[in-house]
């Protein structure tokens, strides 16, 4: 324990700070916490390496948990990683449970964050040599069992199949990019969209378009009526927040937070894969997940506890191969190289001090948010008793910054922002539904690369079924997901045509 | 009304100006400066690089210098509509390589915008095979593919990770012609792919740098991901500005092996190929010389003073301040080079 | 050998994910008419547009007002954003008119205490966003 010694008041001083700053960044729509860190990473600048990890770490673990914020008050997901958090967040927050909803995934992301802490701590070696196992094939199919939820998640089995393609096919749009190995060429447009339509379209602003605009929009046309916001804070007389609320969900945090931290892991599967999967396990595997999507307290926690689990899990090839688990973590390289320290598959050896000090500092970070949100919570579910003409303008004006600011400055993204604002509406009033649509958008360019790199690599479809064991364990989980959402299905069937009879 | 705006912006702003060395009445540029880099990555040389030099160009024109990592497509895209000189874009030799490649989205760089002064170069392109690869040196390689083996190179298409690649086919043209088609590129996109592919065994030789890849070159033999460098693309000369201890534990000596002549990947039958990746300003065609002479002063300014040179060195870049002319100049040479490169091998 | 072998040309390699997603979506676009076509098209008759996309208390100058209001807040954002390049100061003079106006159509009451409100708002909630973001953070804002 020799490296406390180093550690300085500023180091946890630092902490609080960022995971301060990364919780606002995490509850602004559109703001992540990969803007967090990379906004503040002049300020390590001037910091030695121990607290400017401490600082980024910090951020990291407040961005991640403050996308829950706006995902459970507003229905808007503050970073990808929190969607599925307002399929259960929203309508407790609506049945005037924001408060309690909040704080489930407030525990939710501090055990997802402890626990990923804990396995980089042990285990990253092993695990990131167990992760260099999963090649273009097994990285597909991983992504094919994220996409498979789509099938569970939707009302109405075929509009919600129809809508994940959709999704798939919207994000496809633009350049087949080289530097994730495609021949950057563009397909999928006609030769006047080019100039704008190029780089495609951009998941963040479509998602605040979809979520934000497209709500605002909707209210707009019922005429922003004036009661809702304050029905909302009703909070008396409602089930109270205790932790009684976790008792028989350990299995799902551990399944979940070991999810998180595994995708994580995964070079460019991407974050947002991981709570999807999370949240579909724990459909298809609990005993009863009847109530999931309608504000069921499991949902939250597997979303919250695996998209935690992230941070922890993306650190593990960052420190151990030298390679980004995801964005965020990819600025951290940055971080790194800066202070003249080498990351890569020596790294943990060579610094050990480093080391430690960083899985501390995640650790702290954790408690540190827990400590900052469960006392904020109280005042921040309070925003949903914002008048409606007042929080309307703003959360646009956000989502515009947000948009804005993901690419660091390119207005097409904000004209994004428009257009998926207006087919939000468009698609609420067809019978589109939405989250199939974006789950279909943030995995379509994962899916076609990987699909395509097996084929390209191997030339032979049969490789997905014969590449390894892992292959075929991948493949068992799929069937039976799509088992289960048939199963699901029939059962919602027959009960609805027993109601209509009685 | 325009002017009211303006009075109340100056007094939000709050930026009152302070006297340094470059910041007079007269200076071309006021407001922000603006640096657009062709990379959508904050983690990379492109980004370390542009954050060096944006701090350093902050301090001597006492004006706010931001770096936005918009990608290449957009950052040209940017750079065409301004010309106000509030905007810049600071990338490397992939802006000319894209378009000798004929990647979608790179014109002619020196017809379309105007190439300013050179500031940084990154040493570190380098090309690794497993360590307990039957090759050992490109000269195996070239033996290999000229017995007709078949050698597949992990690169991404289209820029710096293929220049090399073309370099080494074109060698083996001259020396072993019609033994070139037997040295195959694997596209792929980043680094951790690269090294994926490696692993997979989809890859012989792949494309990676100093950088990333030292560590790995130090793993054991037995370790699967153990690798060992074949060739540094950089010249002779670029590497030995390295500070002497070199990257991680291997030390600029060490990395000396690497480089031509140590490793001779022929041009011509004569001359070696060298490639060193530089870094360097674009501006807009119409921005003004006033500022461009502006430019070039600032930074030569920076570079007298010599701080920015141990920063550079620090993060294993070399130092390289050309001024925009000889920027140029040297760029299009190279340029010129390559095409003819790309060219022979392509017929 | 077997029939499942394939090669993707590089040059052509953009293309053939794409294709099979718009297969895919074409088909199950047509398995969408043929479900509910028929569903639709008798509802269309009973009640026309309305009834159909349930529009019968639509408001038309909040909804209309909205979009324009929103596609004008970008436009002029970027124009006069472009008057004083990267300084984000098209963000925080055209989003104080436009958080005025969006809570002008969207308040019930307009009431002395209803307007200043939203006035202060307009004014002070630009001003942190700028100054937090654009001056602090220097990310840059049009």
């Amino acid at each position: 324990m020799e490296f406390l010694s180093a550690l300085s008041p500023l180091f946890f001083l630092l902490i609080a700070f960022g995971v301060l700053v990364g919780i606002i960044f995490g509850s602004i729509p559109g703001m992540t916490a990969t803007m967090a860190v990379a906004v503040c990473l002049p300020l390590t600048y001037a910091l030695d390496l121990t607290n400017g990890l401490a600082l980024l770490l910090g951020l990291y673990v407040g961005g991640i948990t403050g996308g829950m914020v706006p995902a459970i008050l507003l229905k808007i997901p503050g970073t990808p990683s929190s969607i599925t958090t307002t399929f259960d967040g929203y309508p407790m927050a609506k049945n005037g449970e924001g408060e309690r909803a909040l704080k489930i995934g407030i525990v939710a992301s501090l055990f997802g964050g402890v626990f990923s802490a804990i396995l980089l701590f042990l285990f990253a070696p092993v695990l990131s040599d167990f992760a260099i196992k999963f090649s273009y094939v097994e990285k597909f199919l991983i992504i094919f069992l994220a996409l498979t939820v789509i099938a569970s998640l939707s009302g109405n089995m075929l509009m919600g199949i129809f809508s994940g393609i959709l999704g798939v096919w919207l994000s496809l749009i633009g350049t087949y990019d080289i530097s994730d190995g495609g021949n950057g060429e563009i397909r999928l447009m006609f030769d006047f969209m080019e100039p704008y339509l190029e780089s495609g379209f951009s998941l963040l602003p479509v998602l605040i378009g979809l979520f934000g605009l497209g709500t605002v929009l909707i209210e707009a046309e019922k005429g922003v009526k004036k009661e809702i916001s304050s029905q909302s804070l009703k909070m008396s007389g409602q089930a109270q927040f205790s932790m009684s609320v976790f008792k028989g969900k350990l299995t799902n945090l551990i399944r979940s937070s070991s999810i998180g931290t595994f995708v994580g892991m995964l070079p460019g599967v991407g974050g947002s894969a991981a709570s999807v999967l999370a949240y579909t396990q724990e459909k298809n595997f609990s005993r009863d997940s009847s109530q999931m999507g309608k504000g069921a307290p499991q949902g939250i926690v597997a979303s919250e506890s695996s998209n935690n689990g992230l941070t922890g899990g993306a650190l593990i090839p960052l420190l151990s191969l030298g390679i980004p688990g995801d964005s965020t973590t990819a600025i951290l390289i940055g971080a790194f190289t800066l202070q003249g320290i080498q990351v890569g598959p020596l790294f943990i050896g060579d610094n050990l001090d480093t080391w430690y000090t960083m899985v501390f500092a995640l650790l702290v970070a954790n408690f540190v948010m827990f400590a900052i949100m469960f006392f904020a919570i109280k005042h921040i579910a309070k925003v949903v008793a914002v008048p409606k003409y007042i929080l309307y303008p703003i959360i646009i004006m956000m989502c515009v910054v947000g948009a804005y600011a993901i690419n660091y400055g390119i207005m097409f993204d904000v004209w994004t922002l428009f257009m998926f604002g207006i087919f939000g509406y468009v698609a609420h009033k067809v019978g589109i539904e939405i989250p199939p649509l974006i789950i279909g958008f943030i995995l379509g360019g994962s899916a076609e690369i990987y699909f395509v790199k097996s084929l390209e690599s191997y030339g032979d479809f049969m490789i997905f079924f014969t590449k390894s064991p892992i292959a075929m364990f991948l493949w068992g989980l799929i069937f039976m997901s799509i088992a289960f959402s048939i199963y699901l299905h029939i059962k919602g069937r027959r009960q609805q045509s027993s109601e209509a009879e009685t | 009304m325009k002017k009211t705006i303006l009075a109340l912006s100056v007094a939000l702003a709050g930026s009152a100006v302070t006297s340094t060395a470059m910041a007079q009445d007269d200076a071309p540029i006021d407001g922000n400066l603006r640096i657009v880099i062709g990379s959508t990555s904050t983690g990379g040389d492109t980004y370390q690089n542009s954050e060096i030099v944006a701090q350093e160009l902050s301090d001597k024109l006492d004006m706010n210098v931001k770096v936005d990592a918009v990608g290449a497509t957009e950052a040209f895209k940017t750079l065409e509509r301004n010309d106000d000189g509030n905007t810049m874009m600071i990338f490397h030799d992939m802006s000319y390589l894209g378009h000798l490649y004929g990647v979608r989205g790179y014109d002619n760089v020196f017809e379309e915008f105007n190439v300013g002064p050179s500031i940084a170069i990154n040493p570190g392109n380098a090309y690794l095979v497993p360590k307990d690869s039957p090759y050992d040196s490109f000269d195996d390689i070239k033996e290999a593919v000229a017995d007709g083996e078949r050698v597949r190179v992990s690169i991404q298409p289209g820029g710096v990770s293929e220049i090399g690649f073309s370099a080494m086919k074109n060698a083996i043209r001259i020396e072993h012609p019609g033994a070139e088609e037997n040295l195959v590129a694997v596209n792929s996109g980043s680094q951790s792919d690269k090294n994926q592919q490696m692993f997979d065994g989809l890859a012989d030789v792949i494309n990676g740098s100093v950088q990333s890849n030292e560590q790995f070159t130090r793993l054991e033999e037995d370790d699967q991901k153990a690798m060992k460098f074949i060739w540094l693309t950089a010249r002779e000369d670029t590497i030995k500005q390295t500070l002497e201890e070199g990257m991680g534990e291997t030390t600029r000596e060490e990395l000396l092996e690497y480089t031509e002549p140590n490793v001779t990947v022929t041009q011509d039958g004569e001359k070696n190929f060298t490639f060193d990746k530089e870094f360097f300003f674009i501006y807009n065609k119409d921005m003004d010389q006033e500022i461009v002479d502006y430019m070039d002063e600032a930074l030569a300014d920076i570079y007298d003073e010599g701080e920015i040179q141990e920063t550079q060195k620090q993060s294993f870049f070399i130092p390289n301040f050309k001024p925009s002319d000889e920027s140029r100049e040297d760029l299009k040479q190279k340029m010129n080079e390559y095409k003819e490169i790309i060219e022979s091998i392509d017929s | 050998m077997s029939m499942f072998e394939i090669t993707i040309p590089f040059d052509q390699s953009h293309l053939f994910f794409p294709r099979i997603i718009t297969w895919l979506l074409g088909g199950l676009f047509v398995l969408v008419l043929m479900k509910y076509a028929r569903p639709i098209m008798s509802k269309y008759r009973s009640g026309g547009m309305t009834e159909l996309l349930d529009l019968e208390e639509f408001h038309k100058f909040k909804f209309f007002g909205t979009i324009v209001l929103v596609a004008l807040y970008f436009i002029m954002m970027d124009v006069v954003g472009s008057w004083f390049p990267n300084m984000g100061f098209g963000f925080l003079f055209v989003s104080m008119p436009f958080i005025f106006l969006m809570g002008m159509m969207y308040v019930h009451e307009i009431t002395k205490a209803t307007v200043t409100k939203i006035v202060i708002v307009s004014l002070v909630s630009p001003l942190l966003a700028w100054f937090v973001l654009a001056r602090l953070f220097d990310i840059t804002l049009p």
